[in-house]
């Protein structure tokens, strides 16, 4: 039983994770190399809220919020200029990821720092005693998901996205404008993913090289998953039932890898991935 | 890959007025270089002898990610695992088994030995078919990763987070170390010189220019990469048991990922494909992180990440050869071969009595959709076939299915004999076939001579270590580039030819391979009415003269009238038609379904 919720709550958060990466990535074709950052970025936002002794309620849109802002300097800044260099744009994402690192170490020093988390204690459950917080992101996840698609199929907005997803300069023949689709999913994949580092600060804890460790399994389910949310979401399934398989069967290292050689073996015998069903 | 690199090679304009000077100018930076290297003992001191000796062996291995990225465009985030491999070689075995004779060539060999093989097991995962440019990169992201974490999971064996230390390494003095550092770095940094200024080292910049035209012209492209990346990867292991060797310390940090975003930083700052700007980036930024880290290490972190986004972000082609260009530094100089006739190789792959096409049953869907049908078709060696139809007939799509064997869905489709299975593009090539595409599809920063060069891969392979003096191509691509005026800008950069000159480019391109059968999409398009004329006259000689097999694509139905031996008319993705030019535009059938009335065809556009 707790080995079925330990899956349930890790693809959670490898959805929550991923999420942002992904916005960005269908959209723009690029990888967020900062999308790390972003996540440490949205721990500290927490442990701020921690040491105002705020309610750690607000830690969420705190994070969202100064996500989307981050996002949108630096899209007008650093990623609109190299639209032409998709290589030298994930390149300048990531030299920003290191900035952002170094300004995270200079205001709030190198020591690991715990944060509050909303609800504390733990849930009963089918039997067991299962942490409140981690249950508490199943819902949360889901409806990630639900706003997500939603979002893309059931708005004008959405309906936009996906012609500029499917074929740009078509959909910039057809009056989209194109360059404003791009900043404002750019802005809300780096909101998504400051919130992804604040929900998932409680968990441990924070750190300025908290992001690093999940930067990889992320971008190898977002090469795997294609740029649908819903493939994401079968991804995510997948690998995360597979990690955690390997964490308590083999070992805890080798669970830490199990996404990132899965997804490569993955991808080299079926290049699509799981993007066509 | 196309597109991916912008202006990262330095200007190689014909109209340079500078090339003489650099010619000389270069040599002399080296000179400085090495009368650096060999009084440096008598003018630093030991603290940054020290320094400079690691930055020497780690120099090294920024030059290997100038040629992965710089040069060949493969952004890699992976070679400091080598670096990493390299060191816990040498860690290991002096930690394990002590400093003998045996002991250092069985650790260097195991250096050598394990590159190699993580090396081709990274290749084989990264460079295939369909693999996108990101994910060769993510993957060498993985690289490292996996590296480190097998390293601390290794217990008192490989002493887990903090590494080996202190285990009996050479006992050689600081300046004999210093000398053996440089003269490493020195030798590398020449060798690549040596094979990125060649002619067959052009052929990475062929292979980042636009890695499909590569394939097209029967260079398997992956082999390449990997063949590429495993030798990088030891140069990349032995400056890593170089390392592990004077410091006595083969810590995780070594073959982590970060020393391999950091290996990025130093390139990119240095000037990514200039290898000596590599080189004095990653020196001087290790000398002058050894002296600020102390002092300042977040804000100076935090400077080198600021000017690494602003570099990237404004002065893609690095600082350095910024700052060297008002002496002279940076230009390069334009090598104009001479051309020569060659004559025709045997072909080895190519069966001559054979047909040069046959085509049977073959089929293409996309799910339900129907794009070609049972198409039958056979083009013997001579025939100047004309294939015609209106818009969406799948003409295109037919092409596609005889130049690469994983695009038809069924039947099979045989080239001068060999049947072409699933077969990818690069051996369809060697079966004797050439395609031009519709849009000039070319080497951008290649110069016209380079591009021809490259194009003849698969008939002459180019020397890794010469420039040569002449250019020898078959006849009838000496015709094509003396017709149209491109023996006179032969040192000419692709991108700044006039369309009709890339087109005309390409076309020479694909005849340098010898082909034996020739597709050509709609090659008048935007062409002038002279162009027109002389490209009416190289395809019937191709196919009267020197008995090529010529299967074009045209709109153009003047054109077509005046060279086509044989019409095949394809709709809706069958071919309704075949014969004589007369009989084609004749044919009531025809009439009607190729614009849907009967007036069309008897005033051709």
């Amino acid at each position: 039983m707790i080995l079925f919720l330990d899956i349930l709550t890790t693809v959670a958060i490898l959805f929550v994770v991923t999420a942002g990466l992904m916005m960005i990535f269908g959209v723009m074709k690029i990888v967020n190399f900062a999308h790390g950052a972003l996540l440490t970025v949205g721990g500290y936002a927490a442990y701020v809220v921690t040491q105002l002794k705020l309610d750690p309620w607000l830690s969420w849109p705190l994070a969202l919020v100064t996500g989307m802002l981050a996002g949108m300097v630096v899209e007008s800044l650093i990623v609109r200029p190299l639209y032409k260099r998709p290589l030298d744009a994930i390149l300048a994402t990531w030299g920003l990821g290191i900035v952002m690192g170094q300004l995270i170490v200079i205001a709030f020093g190198r020591e690991v720092q715990f944060v509050d988390a909303p609800i504390k204690g733990t849930w009963s459950i089918f039997g067991v005693d299962y942490s409140a917080y981690r249950l508490l992101l199943i819902p949360v996840a889901c409806g990630l998901w639900a706003t997500m698609t939603g979002l893309l199929n059931g708005t004008r907005f959405g309906v936009k996205t996906r012609a500029v997803i499917m074929n740009e300069d078509l959909a910039r023949g057809l009056g989209i404008h194109s360059g404003r689709i791009r900043f404002i999913t750019f802005s809300f994949g780096t909101g998504l993913g400051t919130l992804a580092g604040a929900l998932i600060t409680p968990l441990s804890s924070v750190d300025p090289n908290m992001g690093l460790n999940w930067l990889v399994s992320a971008f190898m389910l977002v090469m795997v998953s294609g740029h649908s949310m819903a493939s994401l979401l079968v991804t995510c399934l997948v690998f995360g039932t597979f990690q955690v398989l390997v964490n308590t069967f083999v070992s805890p290292v080798l669970g830490g890898l199990a996404i990132a050689v899965l997804a490569a073996f993955t991808l080299r015998m079926r290049p699509k991935g799981f993007a066509n069903g | 890959m196309v597109n991916a690199h912008a202006t990262t090679e330095l200007e190689r304009d014909g109209s340079n007025p500078q090339p003489k000077t650099a010619k000389r100018r270069l040599p002399f930076l080296g000179l400085i270089g090495l009368v650096l290297l060999l009084v440096g003992p008598w003018l630093f001191d030991t603290y940054l002898l020290n320094i400079l000796v690691k930055a020497y062996f780690l120099a090294i291995v920024a030059v290997t990610v100038d040629v992965l990225w710089g040069y060949t465009g493969y952004l890699t985030f992976g070679q400091s695992a080598f670096f990493g491999i390299g060191a816990y070689a040498a860690g290991l075995v002096f930690t394990h088994g002590g400093l003998t004779p045996g002991n250092v060539f069985l650790a260097l060999g195991i250096a050598v030995v394990a590159s190699v093989a993580v090396a081709w097991l990274v290749g084989w995962l990264s460079f295939y078919r369909e693999a996108s440019p990101f994910f060769a990169t993510v993957i060498s992201l993985v690289l490292p990763i996996v590296f480190v974490q097998l390293l601390l999971s290794g217990g008192t064996w490989t002493g887990s987070s903090s590494g080996l230390t202190g285990y009996e390494t050479f006992d050689l003095s600081i300046e004999a170390w210093y000398w053996i550092a440089g003269s490493t770095l020195a030798v590398v940094s020449l060798l690549a010189w040596v094979v990125v200024r060649s002619d067959g080292g052009r052929l990475l910049a062929a292979i980042r220019d636009n890695e499909s035209r590569c394939s097209y012209l029967g260079i398997d492209t992956a082999k390449v990469k990997t063949i590429l990346l495993v030798v990088t990867a030891v140069v990349a292991g032995i400056a890593g048991f170089g390392y592990g060797s004077f410091s006595g310390v083969a810590a995780p940090e070594l073959g982590g990922f970060v020393l391999g975003t950091e290996l990025i930083i130093w390139v990119a700052l240095g000037g990514r494909g200039t290898l000596w700007g590599p080189l004095i980036g990653a020196v001087l930024i290790n000398v002058i992180t050894a002296y600020l880290g102390s002092s300042m290490p977040f804000a100076w972190q935090l400077i080198l990440g600021a000017a690494f986004v602003l570099v990237i972000v404004l002065l893609p082609q690095g600082l350095v050869p910024v700052l060297l260009r008002p002496f002279g530094l940076g230009q390069y100089a334009v090598h104009e071969p001479a051309l020569v006739s060659r004559p025709l190789k045997m072909q080895s792959n190519a069966i001559p009595e054979m047909p040069a096409l046959v085509m049977d049953g073959v089929a293409k869907h996309y799910g339900h959709l129907k794009v070609l049908e049972g198409i039958d078709l056979k083009a013997n060696a001579g025939e100047l076939l004309g294939l015609i139809g209106p818009n969406g007939a799948g003409k295109t799509t037919l092409m596609r299915c005889m130049s690469d064997g994983a695009e038809r869905s069924s039947g099979t489709v045989s080239l001068c004999g060999n049947d072409i299975r699933k077969l990818p593009p690069d051996q369809c090539a060697k079966f004797g076939l050439g395609r031009k595409f519709q849009n000039a599809n070319i080497f951008e920063t290649l110069t016209v001579a380079e591009c021809l060069r490259i194009a003849g891969t698969i008939r002459e392979r180019p020397s890794l270590v010469r420039q040569a003096a002449t250019l020898a191509l078959p006849q009838y691509a000496l015709d094509v580039v003396s017709t149209t005026g491109l023996d006179k800008k032969l040192g000419v950069a692709a991108k700044d030819l006039s369309h009709g000159e890339q087109q005309a480019l390409e076309l020479a391109m694909v005849l340098a391979q010898e082909p034996r059968l020739i597709l050509l999409d709609e090659p008048t398009a935007g062409l002038t009415k002279t162009e027109r004329t002389q490209i009416g006259h190289v395809l019937s000689s191709l196919a009267h003269k020197y008995k090529l097999c010529c299967l074009l694509v045209e709109h153009d139905l003047d054109f077509v009238e005046e060279i086509a031996t044989r019409i095949v008319v394809l709709h809706q993705g069958k071919i309704v038609m075949e014969g004589s030019f007369a009989d084609v535009v004749n044919s009531e059938l025809v009439k009607t379904i190729y614009a849907g009335s009967s007036h069309a065809m008897q005033d051709p556009v």
